[in-house]
C-alpha cells in the first residue's frame, strides 16, 4: 500500500469504513484511545514547534504487513498468525488466539488490538453487520488483514471466470475505497506497472522504523522534510500525549 | 479439635495451638477470598477490569509472574546443588525450597490463567505449538516443571506423621525417593530452559529495541542472563524466607552454616551475573540498539526512568549484595546477610520490571507518547490472592510436614544446653 | 471367572488407548474450541442475497451519490459511486456509516403527534391579528422547502424562514487561487469528491487563527489574530495599507502581499467560514463574479409552485410576532442560535420541532416529533455550495422507518390544507417536461438525454440509481452574496476568543464515530476544548481536566486538552448546536476549572 501524507486530511473516513467492513463494534462507555479497536488509525503528528511555527500532518497507521522476521508471527505461541506467501498478507486467526497478547508487545507499530470487552452493538444495529466477516468475542487479538474477505471474493470471481489472476479492480480494501482524497493506494508491489510500485520507488517515499528490519509493506511519502523524519526513532523530549 | 490436630504434627516438633494457628491463617484466608473475587471479576467480566490496554498489553501480572518465577528458582537450584553437586548442608532447606517453588509456580500459572483472554484455549499451545516462539517453550517447560514440583512435593506430604500410617503411602513415598536424582536432573534441565526462555521472551523482540539483544544462535543474551540471575537469587530467596519463618515461628530451623553456604553460592553467581550483565549492557548501548536506529540514551530521558534505574539494577541491587555475601565478615552478621539477600531479590525483581514495564512504556514510533500505567485494584487483588495462597500453603506445610529436617536436632540441642548447670563455664 | 481389579484396570486402560484411535476425543476437543469461539451474545451477521442499491446521502447539502451493499435488502455498507461527475465516488466519515442512523440509541423514538396537531390547529385558529405561523427550514433548497413555502403562502400571515441561504455557487474547477477566510474547504465544505478532484488545480491560501485540517494541507496558512479578518480583507481590497493590516492582524507583510498578488492574478475566489459573511464581497473586487462565484441554479419547478411565500431570514421577522413555529430539523443543516429565535416568539407561542436528535432545538421546543433519518425517507437534496450545474437528486429510502415517524413536509402540507400529492414526482415531471439535461444512471455509468426517456422511466431511474443534470446553462454573476444573520457582539471582558476548529454538523452520527473521537484523538468530541499552555497555566487547568466553558450566554462542562500549537488567547472548540447556542452572538469565553 502507498500513502501520500501530503494528501491525507485526517478526516477518518478510512477508520469508519474499516469498522463497517470488519464488524468492529463501537466503543463501550469506558473505552478510550488506549483500549479501543481501530485496525487503521490516523495519528496527528506535528513538527514539535509551538504556534505559529506549528505544522501538522496526518499519518494513517495500520498493520504494516511486515515481510521479514515478522515480529508477531514469530512470537505467537499458538501459530494464530500466518504469513501468506502468495500475497505477503499477515493473517490473524482470532479463533485460535489465546489472548496472551505477546504479539501486541512484539509489534513496534502498535497495529494490534485486543478485545477488552465483548462486542456490543446498539439494538437493531447488528442488522448492519457484514456477513463476510465473523465478529470476534472478547479475549482475542485482532488486526488489519487488508480486507482478506475481499481478496477471497476477488479470487472466487476470477475462478468462476476461469482466470488464474484476480482483477486488481476487484480487490480494494475498505479504507482505500473510502478515502476521499486519494491518499491511500493499494496494489501489487511486485508488479512494476502498478501505481503503488511506482510510489514505493519515489525519492520522498519512506517506511516506518525501517532500521528494525521488518520490511513493512506500507510506503509513505511526503514532500515535507519534517514529515519524513517521523519514520525514524522517537525524539527524546517529553511530550504530553495526543491531542483531542 | 486440638486433639485431632496434634496427631498430624511431626513428633519432636513444637507448633502453636490450633487456636493460634487459626488466628494466623484467618487474615490470609480473608485476603485469599478477596483475591479470588478480584480474579473472578476478571474471568467473568473480562480483562477490561484491569488497567492494561493496547499499549500496556503486559502489566502487573506478567511482571510479578516473572519475578515470582525467578524467586522460585531456588527450588530447582537447591535441588541441583544438593543432589547433583552433593552440597549436603542444603538438605536442611530443600523441603522448604520445594514448597516455595511449588507455591511460586502454581501461583504464577493461576495468574496466567486469568491473564489470558481465553483461558479455555490454554491447551492450544500444546496442540498447535510454534517452534519459533519463546512463549511456547515457556508454556511447555513451566507445565512440565510444575508437574515435577508436584511430584517432589508428594514425599514431603506423605511423610506426614498420620499419612505414614497408611502402608501404601509409605511404600509409594519410598519408591518416589529413589527417583529424587532423576527429578532433580529433570527439574534443572527444565528450569534452565524456561528461566532462559522467559528472558528470551524479551530478548527476541526486534520491534522493541529497548529489550532486544543479540546472542548465541536463536538465544538472545537475556536468555542466559535470566538463568544466571534466577540461579543467583534462588538461594537468596531461600535464605530470606527461612530467616522470616525462623523469626515468625521463633524457632531455630537451620544451622548458621546453611545460611553461609546459601549466601556464598548466591553471592558468587550474583557477581558473575553482574559482570555478564555489565558486558551485555555495554554491547547493547554501543552496538545492538544503535543498529536499530534507537540511541540508548533516549530510553533514559523519559521520566521517571532515568539512568538511575540502570545503576540501581546492576550496582545497588546487584554488585553491592554480591560483595556483601562474598565477604565472610559481613556474611557472618545476620543483619548484613539478610539485607543483602533481600537486596538481591529486589535487584532481580527490578530487572524483571525493567524488561516488562519499562519496555512497554517507552515509545517506538516517533509520534507515540510516553505512557504510564498503574494496576487496577482487581489486578492487585488477584496478585494478593497468590500471596495469600502461598502463605497458607506454606503455613500448612510448615505445621504438618517436616520442612526443616534440622529443626528437631536443633531443638534438642537447645533443650540440652538449657539443662546444663549454669556453672558450665563462664570464661 | 471373577472380575479382578487388574481386569478392570486393563479394560479401562485398553479402552482409553482405543478411544484415542477413534475420532471421538479429537472431535470433542475441536467442538470445545468451537464452543469457546461462539459464545451466546455475540451476534451473527445475517446471510442472504447481496445486491447493490443506489441513493444519495442526505446528511449534508453535498448529496453525494451512494452505492449501498445490501444483504436481503438491508444496507450493510455504503460507498461512493466512483465515476460520478460531481461526487467522484467520495464519501465522508459520516456518510460512510450513515446506514447506522436508524438504529442510533439516542434517536428520538416517539412524540406527542396527536397533541401537536391539535395544539397547532388551535393556535392557528385562535391567533391574534398580525401573529405569524412560521416554518424554519434548516436545509432550504429542497423540494420540501417549496412545500413549506407553498404552505406558508396558503396560510394567512405565513412566514417561511431559513438560516440564510447564499444565492451563489462556487465553481472550484475554474479557480486557480482560493483565498479562504476560515472556510473548512478540505474538511466539511461543499462536496468532498469535488473539492479533492479540483485540489491539484488551485493554490489554497487559508487564513484562520488556528491550524485546522484545511490549514495543515493548504499551500499557505496565515495565522491571523481572531476577529481581525475584516482588516485583512480591507488590505486585500486596497482600502488600507498592508503595513496597517500586518500590525492589526499579526500576519507578516510579505504574506499579505503574496495573498494580494495571488488574488489579483485572475481566476481567484474568496471563501468565508460563514457563506453570508461580508468578506464575500471581496469577490467582486477580484473579478470573481460570474467566473468562480456564479448564480446558484435550482432545477426546474412546476409552474403552480411559483406562487409561494418568499424566503425570509429570522432577523427580518418582527419581535414577538410568531405564534406557531415549526422547525424542520430532520436533516442536519444550518443552525440559528436560540437566542436569536426566542425574541421573535409570541408570549404563548407553540414550538414544534421535527427531529431525530434531542440535542438541537428539541431542548427548547414543546413538541418534539420523531422525524425520519437517513436512509429512511424519500428526500431530494438541493444544490451544495459548490454545485454549478442544475441537478435534481432524489435520496431514495433504503430501509423502512424503524420507529413511527412524522414526515415534516406532510405535516405542514396537511396543516395548511395543501392538496395531497407527491411533490417529488410533480417536480420530476416538470423537469422532464423541459426536455433539458441528461439522466445519469449509476448502475452502468451511462448518461442519456432526458428527452429520450419517458416520464415514467425518468422517475424510475431517479429513484433507483441516478440523477438529473444540466450543465449547459451559462454561468451568470450572482444577484447577491447573502448577508449574515447574526451580528457579532463583543464581550472583551472574557479573555479567550472562541474558534471552531472541529467541524460538527449536529444531528445524529453513527456510534462508530467513537473510532474518531474516543478510540483515537483524531477528531474533537463535542465536549472537548483545546487551550494553549500559557492559558491553561493561568487558569490552573491540567490536560484532560474537567472545566467549565463560560460565555455571555451560558456555560458548558468540557474536558480540556493542552496544545502548544494553539495561540494564547484562543480556545478551540468543536462546533454543533450546543456550541452555537452557547456562543450566541458572541465569540468570547472563559475557561475555568470545574
Amino acid at each position: 500500500m502507498s500513502i501520500d501524507i501530503d494528501k491525507c486530511n485526517g478526516c477518518g473516513a478510512c477508520m469508519v469504513a474499516c469498522a463497517v467492513e470488519n464488524n468492529i463494534p463501537p466503543a463501550p462507555e469506558a473505552a478510550n484511545d488506549r483500549k479501543g479497536i481501530t485496525w487503521i488509525r490516523v495519528y496527528k503528528v506535528d513538527n514539535h514547534r509551538a504556534y505559529p511555527e506549528r505544522r501538522t500532518a496526518f499519518v494513517p497507521v495500520l498493520c504494516q504487513q511486515c515481510g521479514h522476521d515478522t515480529p508477531c508471527a514469530h512470537v505467537c505461541p499458538q501459530q494464530a498468525v500466518d504469513v501468506d506467501p502468495a500475497t505477503g498478507i499477515v493473517g490473524q486467526m482470532p479463533e485460535r488466539c489465546l489472548g496472551c497478547r505477546y504479539c501486541m508487545v512484539a509489534c513496534p507499530y502498535h497495529a494490534r488490538y485486543f478485545n477488552w470487552w465483548d462486542p456490543k452493538w446498539p439494538a437493531g444495529m447488528e442488522k448492519t453487520l457484514n456477513p463476510d466477516v465473523a465478529p470476534r468475542m472478547r479475549g482475542v487479538v485482532e488486526k488489519c488483514n487488508f480486507c482478506h474477505g475481499r481478496w477471497h471474493a476477488a479470487q472466487q470471481k476470477a475462478a468462476a471466470a476461469g482466470k488464474r489472476e484476480i482483477d486488481a479492480a476487484d480487490y480494494v480494501p475498505a479504507c482505500v475505497e473510502a478515502c476521499p482524497t486519494g491518499a491511500l493506494r493499494f496494489g501489487d508491489l511486485n508488479d512494476a506497472s502498478t501505481e503503488v510500485a511506482h510510489d514505493a520507488q519515489r525519492p520522498e517515499s519512506f517506511r516506518l522504523l525501517e532500521k528494525l528490519g521488518t520490511e513493512p509493506k506500507i510506503h509513505y511519502r511526503s514532500q515535507r522534510d519534517w514529515v519524513r523524519e517521523i519514520a525514524s526513532a522517537p525524539r527524546p523530549e517529553g511530550k504530553d500525549g495526543l491531542r483531542g | 479439635m486440638g486433639f485431632v490436630d496434634k496427631e498430624f504434627i511431626a513428633r519432636g516438633l513444637r507448633r502453636s495451638s490450633t487456636g493460634r494457628f487459626l488466628l494466623w491463617i484467618l487474615p490470609w484466608v480473608a485476603l485469599l477470598v478477596f483475591g479470588l473475587y478480584s480474579a473472578g471479576l476478571c474471568l467473568v467480566k473480562g480483562l477490561n477490569q484491569t488497567n492494561m490496554d493496547n499499549r500496556f498489553a503486559f502489566g502487573h501480572w506478567i511482571f510479578l509472574d516473572l519475578a515470582v518465577i525467578a524467586l522460585g528458582a531456588g527450588a530447582f537450584f537447591t535441588g541441583f546443588l544438593l543432589y547433583i553437586l552433593k552440597i549436603d548442608e542444603l538438605r536442611a532447606v530443600i523441603n522448604s525450597a520445594v514448597v516455595i517453588g511449588l507455591v511460586c509456580y502454581s501461583g504464577a500459572m493461576a495468574v496466567l490463567a486469568v491473564d489470558v483472554g481465553q483461558p479455555l484455549r490454554a491447551w492450544f499451545t500444546f496442540w498447535y505449538p510454534n517452534v519459533h516462539s519463546m512463549l511456547t517453550e515457556v508454556t511447555f517447560c513451566i507445565s512440565c516443571y510444575l508437574t515435577v514440583l508436584l511430584i517432589e512435593y508428594l514425599p514431603i506430604v506423605l511423610r506426614n506423621r498420620k499419612l505414614r500410617d497408611v502402608p501404601s503411602f509409605l511404600v509409594f513415598e519410598h519408591e518416589l525417593h529413589k527417583l529424587v536424582y532423576v527429578l532433580a536432573g529433570v527439574g534443572t534441565f527444565l528450569s534452565f530452559f524456561h528461566q532462559g526462555s522467559l528472558g528470551g521472551l524479551y530478548g527476541v523482540l526486534r520491534g522493541r529495541p529497548f529489550a532486544f539483544r543479540e546472542g548465541l544462535a536463536v538465544w538472545p543474551s537475556t536468555f542466559f542472563l535470566f538463568i544466571l540471575s534466577a540461579a543467583a537469587v534462588g538461594p537468596s530467596f531461600i535464605l530470606l524466607t527461612t530467616w522470616m519463618v525462623e523469626k515468625l515461628s521463633r524457632k531455630r530451623l537451620v544451622r548458621p552454616a546453611v545460611f553461609g553456604r546459601l549466601a556464598r553460592v548466591s553471592g558468587l553467581l550474583l557477581a558473575v551475573y553482574v559482570l555478564a550483565k555489565a558486558v551485555d549492557t555495554l554491547v547493547w548501548i554501543n552496538r545492538t540498539s544503535p543498529e536499530t536506529g534507537f540511541q540508548a540514551w533516549q530510553y533514559y530521558s523519559w521520566k521517571p526512568f532515568g539512568t538511575w534505574i540502570l545503576f540501581a539494577e546492576i550496582v545497588l541491587f546487584g554488585l553491592l549484595p554480591a560483595l556483601v555475601m562474598l565477604t565472610p565478615r559481613l556474611r557472618a552478621h545476620t543483619g548484613w546477610l539478610v539485607t543483602a539477600a533481600a537486596m538481591a531479590c529486589c535487584g532481580v525483581a527490578l530487572n524483571r520490571f525493567v524488561m516488562t514495564v519499562q519496555t512497554l512504556a517507552l515509545p517506538t514510533l516517533s509520534f507515540d507518547p510516553y505512557l504510564s500505567y498503574f494496576p487496577s485494584w482487581q489486578e492487585i487483588g488477584t496478585f494478593l490472592a497468590v500471596v495469600a495462597y502461598g502463605v497458607l500453603v506454606y503455613s500448612f506445610s510448615f505445621r504438618y510436614f517436616n520442612l526443616f529436617p534440622e529443626e528437631r536436632e536443633l531443638r534438642l540441642e537447645a533443650a540440652a544446653q538449657e539443662e546444663e548447670p549454669a556453672l558450665a563455664g563462664r570464661y | 471367572m471373577t472380575t479382578t481389579r487388574r481386569n478392570l484396570f486393563k479394560f479401562v486402560g485398553g479402552g482409553a488407548a482405543g478411544a484415542l484411535l477413534t475420532p471421538a476425543p479429537w472431535r470433542l476437543i475441536t467442538d470445545a474450541a468451537l464452543w469457546s469461539e461462539n459464545w451466546p451474545g455475540i451476534p451473527r451477521p445475517a446471510r442472504g442475497e447481496i445486491r447493490a442499491r443506489f441513493t444519495h446521502c442526505t446528511l449534508c447539502p453535498a448529496g453525494c451519490a451512494v452505492r449501498a451493499r445490501c444483504v436481503n435488502g438491508q444496507p450493510v455498507s455504503l460507498a461512493g459511486v466512483k465515476p460520478h461527475p460531481i461526487g467522484h465516488g467520495a464519501l465522508c466519515p459520516w456518510g460512510i456509516a450513515g446506514h447506522h442512523l436508524p438504529y442510533h440509541p439516542a434517536r428520538v423514538r416517539q412524540g406527542p403527534v396527536k397533541e401537536a396537531v391539535a395544539a397547532v390547529a388551535r393556535a392557528i385558529a385562535q391567533r391574534g391579528a398580525g401573529e405569524r405561523v412560521a416554518v424554519l427550514d434548516l436545509r432550504p433548497g429542497r423540494t420540501v422547502s417549496w412545500t413549506y413555502r407553498r404552505a406558508m403562502a396558503a396560510i394567512e400571515n405565513g412566514l417561511y424562514l431559513t438560516p440564510g441561504q447564499p444565492a451563489y455557487s462556487i465553481d472550484l474547477a475554474a479557480a486557480k487561487t482560493v483565498v479562504s477566510f476560515g472556510a473548512p474547504l478540505l474538511d466539511g465544505w461543499g462536496t468532498p469528491g469535488n473539492v479533492f478532484a479540483a485540489r491539484d488545480h488551485f493554490r489554497l491560501i487559508q487564513i484562520e487563527p488556528v491550524e485546522t485540517r484545511t490549514a495543515a494541507l493548504a499551500d499557505m496558512w496565515l495565522p491571523i489574530r481572531p476577529g481581525t479578518e475584516s482588516v485583512l480583507a480591507a488590505a486585500l481590497a486596497g482600502e488600507t495599507t498592508i503595513a496597517e493590516a500586518a500590525r492589526v492582524t499579526g500576519v507578516e507583510e510579505e504574506a499579505v502581499g503574496a495573498v494580494q498578488e495571488a488574488a489579483q492574478s485572475g481566476s481567484a475566489v474568496v471563501l468565508a467560514a460563514d457563506p453570508g459573511s461580508p468578506l464575500m464581497s471581496l469577490n467582486a473586487k477580484f473579478g470573481a463574479l460570474g467566473r468562480t462565484v456564479v448564480a446558484r441554479r435550482e432545477s426546474p419547478l412546476p409552474d403552480a409552485w411559483k406562487k409561494a411565500a418568499p424566503v425570509a431570514e429570522m432577523a427580518a421577522a418582527p419581535d414577538g410576532a410568531i405564534r406557531v413555529l415549526l422547525i424542520d430539523e430532520s436533516l442536519p443543516g444550518g443552525y440559528v442560535p436560540w437566542s436569536t429565535i426566542e425574541p421573535k416568539l409570541a408570549a404563548n407561542a407553540i414550538v414544534v420541532v421535527f427531529s431525530s436528535t434531542s440535542e438541537g432545538y428539541a431542548r427548547h421546543a414543546q413538541y418534539v416529533l420523531p422525524a425520519p433519518v437517513y436512509p429512511e425517507a424519500a428526500e431530494d437534496i438541493g444544490p451544495a455550495i459548490d454545485t454549478v450545474a442544475e441537478v435534481f437528486r432524489i435520496a431514495a429510502p433504503l430501509v423502512a422507518p424503524v420507529v413511527p415517524v412524522v414526515k415534516p413536509g406532510e405535516f405542514v402540507a396537511q396543516m395548511a390544507g395543501l392538496p395531497q400529492g407527491d411533490p417529488l414526482r410533480e417536480r420530476a415531471d416538470a423537469i422532464h417536461k423541459t426536455g433539458r439535461g441528461a439522466l445519469l444512471s449509476y448502475a452502468d455509468g451511462k448518461s442519456t438525454p432526458a428527452k429520450e426517456v419517458t416520464a415514467d422511466d425518468f422517475w424510475k431511474t431517479l429513484n433507483q440509481s441516478g440523477c438529473w443534470m444540466d450543465e449547459t446553462g451559462k454561468k451568470a454573476a450572482p444577484s447577491g452574496l447573502g448577508r449574515s444573520v447574526t451580528r457579532l457582539t463583543s464581550h472583551d471582558e472574557l479573555p479567550l476568543a472562541v474558534v471552531v476548529a472541529e467541524f460538527n454538523r449536529g444531528g445524529l452520527a453513527s456510534p462508530l464515530m467513537s473510532k474518531l473521537e474516543r478510540e483515537s484523538n483524531l477528531r474533537m468530541a463535542a465536549n472537548r476544548v483545546v487551550l494553549s499552555p500559557a492559558d491553561a497555566r493561568a487558569n490552573g487547568i491540567e490536560s484532560g481536566g474537567r472545566c467549565l466553558l463560560e460565555t455571555a450566554c451560558g456555560r458548558m462542562n468540557v474536558v480540556a486538552t493542552i496544545d502548544a500549537g494553539v495561540p494564547s488567547g484562543v480556545v478551540e472548540v468543536a462546533g454543533g448546536p450546543r456550541m452555537a447556542d452557547l456562543c450566541g452572538a458572541s465569540r468570547r469565553a472563559r475557561v475555568v476549572r470545574a
